[in-house]
């Protein structure tokens, strides 16, 4: 156990999906042909001013709703000065005063506990170019200059590393159930920088480091980690900690300075006269009040209870936002719970995954298996119309050929015969018969040949049989 | 007196050659448009030339803001003001020369040229819009849109004898302006008549997506029948007093009851624009870095000494300094001092002026203390000018309209009155200008050019 408390705050970055930038009509697409989405507005040029895009406005309140934020009544725009090639007017736009959310928290689990952090505040932003290093040379790409970024500020209030990355996988989740990012740390559509200081107990915050440079949630954790260990070595022998803010070093897997206090920005915050305080109206806030979702912990909780799901199920289908839909409106279609998610998470999943069909293509024109399929599918097997491996090969026709579960079973003519027992009963006769050796060795006591007469059996019936009825009827023709 | 059809012209390239000749002794533009060409649409403005400040956004032509730093960018987009106004058929003459980013009160700040006052060619034309008034009072263009932070359209017009308009704030769309103060400054008109002035207004104003702080325009009582002057030793110069009294008499004359008041918040309106004002440019001038347009230093050897000596060769010592001063005034821990106290004092005179529209309906005064002066003159240094703009930065930091009218000649130099109003008065203040001409009928430049 150290001898030091550990106060931990992220500052997070997420890309809002909207369809063009925040003050023009670019639109705001990843990884296309550099410099293609751009405009006068948003590079900047002499004369132009910033049109605020209120889909952006929107989806950032429906972010602070969710987070539990104190909604801003009068959201306010500042100007964030600094020189820098990827900003194309050397200013920022962004919120300091007035931003949209303030106060807010978050519940997420780490290790057993459902652990709450607060946020000091949420505000909207526009994102800067990017910049490519080459040899000796540089290049801006100015496609992501304007595009829209919601800044959630942490308060300094994790005491572990793990804490972190365990609230930025659900924090991830979250914001991606809510629709408003798609949450890709790699391609840099989220984005986090972490501070973290030590101090003795009972002595409040310590002198903080920030690092800056962390593309996953699991290095955000290692970064920490390594931090917490120079910052008490430091400690330890009687040094103090200097405020700065260091970069992580992915290779090497360690933090290196960057700039100190000293060569900090004065941002020379002030009001941005080219754009009106926002005040959101009752309309507004109504569409922002519609938009508010269960949260996936919640949900997975819910599921949990409701349909007795086991933690690892409800985990699995609380995933994305569009699995759980998916698994409640199946349900809803008179499915039950857990063989639905049995099924998500085992023959659903490897179809998905054999298909490269991503989880949250359920319930998408992009995925053949509608709800209504499946459901129908679960129909014809619990009604014994089907037995399981005929379900498993319906199944995989439905993703083949876009077709309904019941029409694949007519014209594969996979009735099962179950219905019929008569004619089964005559079909198994007739097998026995022809292997009278096999039918002395089950008579003997050895019940290993009874696989090979189901095998026959389910040949000549293409199938459909159902084999527990086959081995019934063995018994009771072999025993009689 | 020419009326705005008589500019009229089918063959423009030919009318463009005149100008051009008449504009050697002037210096009032920058840039022709020798594209040029009559228009085919019906309406008051067509064909009818026009010149624009050249920091206002004219598609395929220069924006040079008077400044180094933008001699070779050319605008790839029209302001909505010039928009609006080729719309109705008006051709773009050619962009008018100013003081660099707008930011002086002669036209001498331009880094591209020197503009002389058509009515006498030693003296300044005023600024910044100078090159615009110098254009109408010379008869080059019934018009020309100029831009107005803190006087730059008024002050202009009272030297060059023209009528000079800075509308409400919001009224006229600022985008395509190129900005200097964002908070202050709007697009206004610069014209030989009030019925141009009404004309080209009527044209320009009104809500624009593209500038979130643009408005629409709901016009105000235009009545008026008391106007206040202000009482008291103003410091103006002997013909500039004069020129008030005439004015002032004239209103009497025609029924008007002229009240006297004060203003005192005045003498802190100086300060507190200048806060403002510097406070915004400082970031609305941070863009030129020479990284994606404008000029770039040929001996730079990595990022910030790119953006150091591109700037430095790029902007002039006026521009500098508000730069310098802008940026020491946003400095956190100081904001208290200087910005936000600043706003407050605004906020001040805007109150001021509330309480003088619920006695009058207008507010007449000087648009400078003095009439124009002499290129480099050494009486009246760049702290001193900017002192002497007390009378016009008012109306900005109040967001108020105000224009400047031609009243008198005094000693061969035309001398201005604002006519000030509360929000959406314009209308209001033509009128009352076109009463004052009525009897004091605005005297053409001595040269002014005949239209063909």
């Amino acid at each position: 156990m150290s001898k030091y408390d550990t106060f931990i705050g992220l500052e997070i970055h997420i890309q809002l999906l909207t369809e063009t930038k925040i003050f023009c009509n670019c639109k705001s697409n990843f990884g296309d042909e550099p410099n293609s989405n751009v405009c006068p507005v948003c590079l900047g040029y002499p004369g132009v001013l910033p049109a605020l895009n209120e889909e952006a406005v929107k989806l950032s309140y429906i972010v602070c709703r969710a987070m539990n934020c104190d909604l801003a009544k009068e959201g306010v725009f500042e100007r964030k000065n600094y020189f820098y090639p990827d900003l194309t007017k050397n200013y920022q736009i962004s919120q300091f005063e007035k931003p949209f959310g303030r106060n807010g928290y978050f519940e997420y689990e780490s290790g057993d506990e459902i652990k709450k952090i607060r946020f000091h505040e949420i505000h909207l932003e526009e994102d800067a170019g990017k910049m490519i290093h080459e040899g000796d040379r540089s290049y801006c790409d100015y496609n992501r200059a304007g595009t829209c970024l919601l800044e959630i500020v942490t308060e300094p209030e994790f005491k572990e590393p793990q804490e972190a990355e365990d609230f930025l996988q659900a924090f991830r989740r979250a914001v991606r159930h809510l629709g408003v990012c798609d949450g890709n740390m790699d391609e840099g559509s989220m984005r986090c920088d972490a501070n973290i200081s030590l101090n003795l107990p009972g002595k409040g915050l310590g002198t903080k480091a920030e690092v800056k440079n962390v593309n996953s949630s699991r290095f955000v954790k290692k970064a920490l980690q390594y931090e917490r260990k120079r910052q008490e070595k430091i400690l330890k022998s009687g040094g103090t900690v200097i405020q700065e803010t260091r970069l992580w070093d992915e290779q090497r897997s360690v933090t290196e300075s960057m700039r100190t206090k000293e060569q900090a920005h004065d941002y020379r915050y002030f009001p941005e006269p080219d754009l009106p305080p926002f005040r959101p109206d009752e309309a507004f806030l109504q569409i922002v009040e519609e938009a508010q979702i269960e949260l996936p912990l919640a949900r997975k909780q819910r599921f949990m209870e409701q349909y007795k799901l086991t933690e690892v199920q409800a985990e699995w289908v609380c995933e994305e936002k569009q699995s759980a839909d998916f698994f409640e409106k199946v349900v809803s279609l008179g499915a039950d719970a857990v063989t639905t998610a049995k099924w998500l998470m085992g023959n659903i999943a490897k179809e998905l995954n054999a298909r490269n069909i991503a989880k949250t293509d359920l319930g998408t024109d992009s995925c053949q298996l509608t709800e209504k399929r499946l459901a129908e599918l679960f129909d014809l097997l619990s009604n014994n119309k089907i037995h399981a491996k005929i379900a498993v090969q319906t199944l995989q026709i439905i993703f083949d050929e876009d077709k309904n579960p019941t029409n694949i079973v007519k014209e594969n003519g996979w009735e099962q015969s179950a219905e019929d027992e008569g004619e089964l009963e005559n079909i198994v006769k007739q097998i026995l018969a022809d292997n009278p050796k096999v039918v002395e060795q089950i008579k003997g006591g050895d019940q290993k040949p009874r696989g090979f007469i189901v095998g026959k059996v389910m040949a000549a019936t293409k199938g459909t049989a159902n084999p527990q009825s086959v081995q019934a009827l063995i018994t009771k023709l072999i025993e009689g | 007196m020419k009326k705005i059809k008589d500019y009229q012209s089918k063959d423009v390239q030919s009318y463009l050659s005149q100008v051009k000749d008449n504009d050697k002794d002037i210096g009032a533009f920058l840039e022709f448009n020798d594209s040029a060409e009559a228009s085919d649409i019906e309406g008051t403005l067509s064909s009818v030339p026009f010149g624009v400040k050249d920091n206002i956004a004219v598609e395929g032509m220069h924006l040079t803001c008077g400044s180094k730093m933008l001699e070779n960018f050319v605008s790839p987009y029209d302001a909505t003001a010039v928009k609006k106004l080729k719309e109705a058929g008006a051709i773009c003459l050619g962009k008018t020369n100013l003081d660099e980013f707008g930011m002086g009160s002669s036209t001498d700040n331009s880094a591209l040229g020197v503009t002389n006052n058509p009515w006498d060619t030693s003296r300044v034309c005023g600024g910044s819009s100078g090159g615009s008034a110098a254009a109408v009072a010379a008869g080059m263009v019934p018009f020309a849109l100029g831009t107005d932070t803190g006087g730059s359209i008024r002050q202009p017009a009272s030297f060059c004898g023209v009528y000079g308009l800075k509308p409400t704030y919001g009224v006229v769309s600022r985008f395509g302006l190129v900005a200097y103060a964002s908070s202050l400054e709007v697009c206004g008109i610069l014209a030989d008549s009030v019925d141009t002035t009404r004309t080209v207004f009527e044209t320009i104003k009104g809500k624009d997506v593209n500038d979130q702080t643009s408005i629409d325009h709901i016009p105000a009582s235009p009545e008026a029948k008391t106007i206040a002057v202000l009482s008291g030793d103003l410091g103006l110069s002997p013909e500039v007093e004069a020129a008030y009294k005439k004015a002032a008499e004239a209103y009497k004359e025609k029924g008007f009851s002229i009240i006297e008041t004060t203003l005192p918040m005045l003498d802190y309106g100086i300060a507190a624009y200048y806060t403002i004002a510097m406070g915004e440019a400082s970031a609305n001038l941070a863009r030129y870095n020479g990284v994606r347009y404008g000029h770039r230093s040929k001996d730079a050897s990595n990022f910030e000494d790119l953006v150091q000596k591109s700037r430095d060769e790029g902007f002039g010592d006026e521009v500098k300094l508000r730069i310098l001063l802008g940026t020491y005034v946003l400095r956190s821990g100081f904001q208290d001092q200087y910005y936000t106290r600043a706003q407050k004092i605004r906020t001040a005179v805007r109150n001021e002026f509330d309480s003088v529209f619920e006695k009058a309906d207008l507010i007449m005064l000087p648009a400078f203390p003095t009439q124009a002066f002499v290129h480099g003159d050494s009486s009246l240094d760049q702290f001193q000018q900017k002192l002497a703009d007390k009378f016009t930065v008012a109306a900005n930091l109040a967001g108020v309209p105000s224009m400047s009218v031609p009243v008198s000649v005094e000693n061969g130099l035309p001398v201005g009155m604002q006519l000030m109003g509360p929000v959406f008065s314009e209308e209001r203040i033509f009128r009352a200008a076109e009463v004052l001409a009525e009897v004091l009928p605005p005297a053409a430049c001595p040269g002014k050019m005949e239209v063909c």
